[in-house]
């Protein structure tokens, strides 16, 4: 099994690719589409309005972190899509069902993510997906995590995918 | 009845999304958040299937999945893990603990619903009212007996009927049969040795192709103590030896939720026919009545307008005869559907003894009412 430090930052890009295009394509029948960004590690995420990020850590092999981030309307288009119901619906349900629909694709892309990883001999498992809300916050990374952000488009809306990793057991 | 499937899942989105997939199928689902929430329910009311998460609160899905199959009671339920958990190890971790199916989310509803579909009859939900059995269509009775000549009379009861009888005589036989077969019906002798009625019942009723298939207990009529025994684990009902075999055809086809209408009611042309047999005992007389007033409305609906009481089978009056008939006038008369009678013999000479009675007319045959309604166009006798 080779060290974290030596899979190339392509293979990680494959990973996630193929698991946002998966679960996207599969639960909300959206194309996604990777889009490179300017500088590999930016020093911001340059996130303008109110966010929702749902995140799922997984633990092993590799100990990591994904949170996706997605602005709040693109987030409530997602739930309703989900939920086979109409955004008016789905605003009577509440902000809940909204974090909740974000965690379970949070947890699925990811989930398609370590099982990829699995396969890979890296065998971890899922842990439970958490929400977060707000604007202008930023999230560091502790110093022995690497980073890797990828920008995905999906109809027009953009959604962000935060890797923190390190080697685990 | 309905088949019920449990989802076990944190995410309510997940179980919305079950909801959905299913919600044009004759099912219920019922929902768990955790492995606690799920035992427990599995315990109160039995599912059919059970769709298992891994990774919850409180108690996992392995932890669930392996308190399930140590359970006697609930180690036979099919269980489908629908996770996000996959990876070829973790797949063949869990599924040697034993489970039927393994779903990787992300999932499309109609591979949930295939999957599931392989475990359980799902049939779709439709608009239209579902129409019942009828008494005339071919259904499969099994009867587990020891003694052929009780096989012998059941098969020489029933013979007029469409149901095809298959005797057997031990549980293993009859635990092979229901595995190759689509029984309706089953007939278990309650005097097999070592209990061995009490011990098919409750494996035919851990099996999905027999949990909801009708069983009877056949037992001496002074065997109280099997027929209460029967009666506590659940059998569908007991027919008593000497067996009366109309009797016990009325319980089949109630058993089996058969419609029985059609022995006694028709649309000849433009007529509504009531026939009735040549024995009306009370049980006749009280299928018919449930039966007539929809019957009635059911004719006026489509058009007709006119109704003839058949009576040329029947060699008895009696007062129950009599006031289902009263019944049956009224109804017509409340539709404004004309009516008349046909009948022959002592029923006719019977009628004038009675004083609601004596003025009823008969036509020989059906042939000559519809004449007698096309030459008067009026109400007729009654």
């Amino acid at each position: 099994m080779p060290a974290i430090k030596d899979i190339p930052d392509a293979v990680f890009e494959e990973t996630i690719t193929r698991a946002v295009k998966e679960v996207f394509s599969t639960m909300l029948s959206q194309p996604a589409r990777y889009v490179p960004l300017d500088q590999p590690e930016p020093e911001s995420l340059e996130l303008e309005h109110p966010q929702v990020v749902g995140t799922v850590g997984f633990i092993g092999a590799i100990n990591g972190l994904i949170y996706l981030y997605m602005d709040v309307a693109f987030a409530q288009k997602c739930a309703a899509s989900l939920l086979g119901v109409s955004e008016v619906e789905l605003s009577e349900m509440g902000d809940e069902a909204v974090n909740d629909a974000i965690g379970e694709l949070t947890n699925m892309t990811v989930g398609t993510f370590k099982n990829q990883l699995s396969d890979r001999g890296f065998a971890c498992r899922l842990t439970i997906p958490s929400i977060l809300r707000g604007s202008r916050f930023r999230i560091e990374p502790i110093s022995s995590a690497t980073r890797r952000i990828y920008r995905f488009d999906i109809a027009g809306c953009a959604i962000t995918a935060d890797l923190l990793m390190q080697p685990g057991e | 009845m309905r088949y019920k499937i449990l989802s076990v899942d944190d995410s309510k989105t997940v179980r919305i999304i079950i909801k959905k997939a299913f919600k044009n199928y004759d099912c219920e689902i019922l929902e768990a958040a955790n492995g606690v929430e799920g035992l427990a329910i599995a315990n109160k009311e039995p599912p059919d299937v059970i769709l298992l998460d891994v990774t919850m609160p409180v108690m996992d899905g392995v932890e669930m999945l392996t308190k399930l199959k140590s359970d006697p009671n609930l180690k036979a339920i099919p269980v489908v893990m629908l996770t996000a958990e996959g990876g070829k190890d973790n797949v063949l971790k869990i599924a040697k603990i034993g489970v039927r199916d393994y779903i990787v989310k992300p999932f499309k509803e109609d591979v949930l619903v295939q999957k599931v579909g392989r475990i359980i009859d799902l049939k779709p939900i439709t608009d239209a009212p579902s129409k019942n059995k009828s008494i005339f269509d071919p259904a499969k009775l099994l009867v587990v007996e020891d003694k052929p000549a009780i096989f012998a009379q059941i098969q020489e009861g029933l013979k007029h009927t469409p149901w095809q009888l298959h005797g057997v005589a031990t549980t293993g036989e009859a635990i092979d049969y229901c595995g190759a077969n689509a029984v309706d019906l089953i007939m278990i002798s309650l005097s097999l040795p070592e209990d061995a009625a009490f011990t098919l019942f409750r494996v035919l009723r851990t099996s999905l192709k027999t949990k909801y298939t009708p069983i009877f207990g056949l037992v001496v009529k002074t065997d109280n103590a099997a027929q209460q025994q029967a009666q506590q684990v659940g059998f569908t009902g007991i027919a008593t030896k000497p067996l009366d075999l109309p009797d016990l055809e009325a319980k089949i086809a109630r058993a089996m939720n058969l419609d029985t209408s059609e022995r006694y009611f028709r649309i000849d042309g433009d007529m509504f026919v009531m026939r009735l047999p040549e024995t009306c005992t009370p049980s006749v007389i009280a299928e018919v009545g449930n039966y007539l007033r929809g019957k009635v409305s059911d004719a006026v609906d489509s058009g007709i307008g006119r109704a003839v009481f058949d009576l040329h089978e029947v060699k008895r009056l009696d007062m129950q005869l009599i006031k289902l008939l009263l019944t049956a006038m009224q109804t017509c008369r409340e539709v404004a559907l004309q009516y008349t009678l046909v009948g022959s013999g002592p029923v006719v000479a019977e009628c004038k003894g009675y004083e609601d009675t004596k003025g009823w007319q008969f036509h020989e045959t059906i042939e000559e009412a519809r004449q007698s309604f096309a030459k008067t166009n009026a109400a007729p006798v009654a």
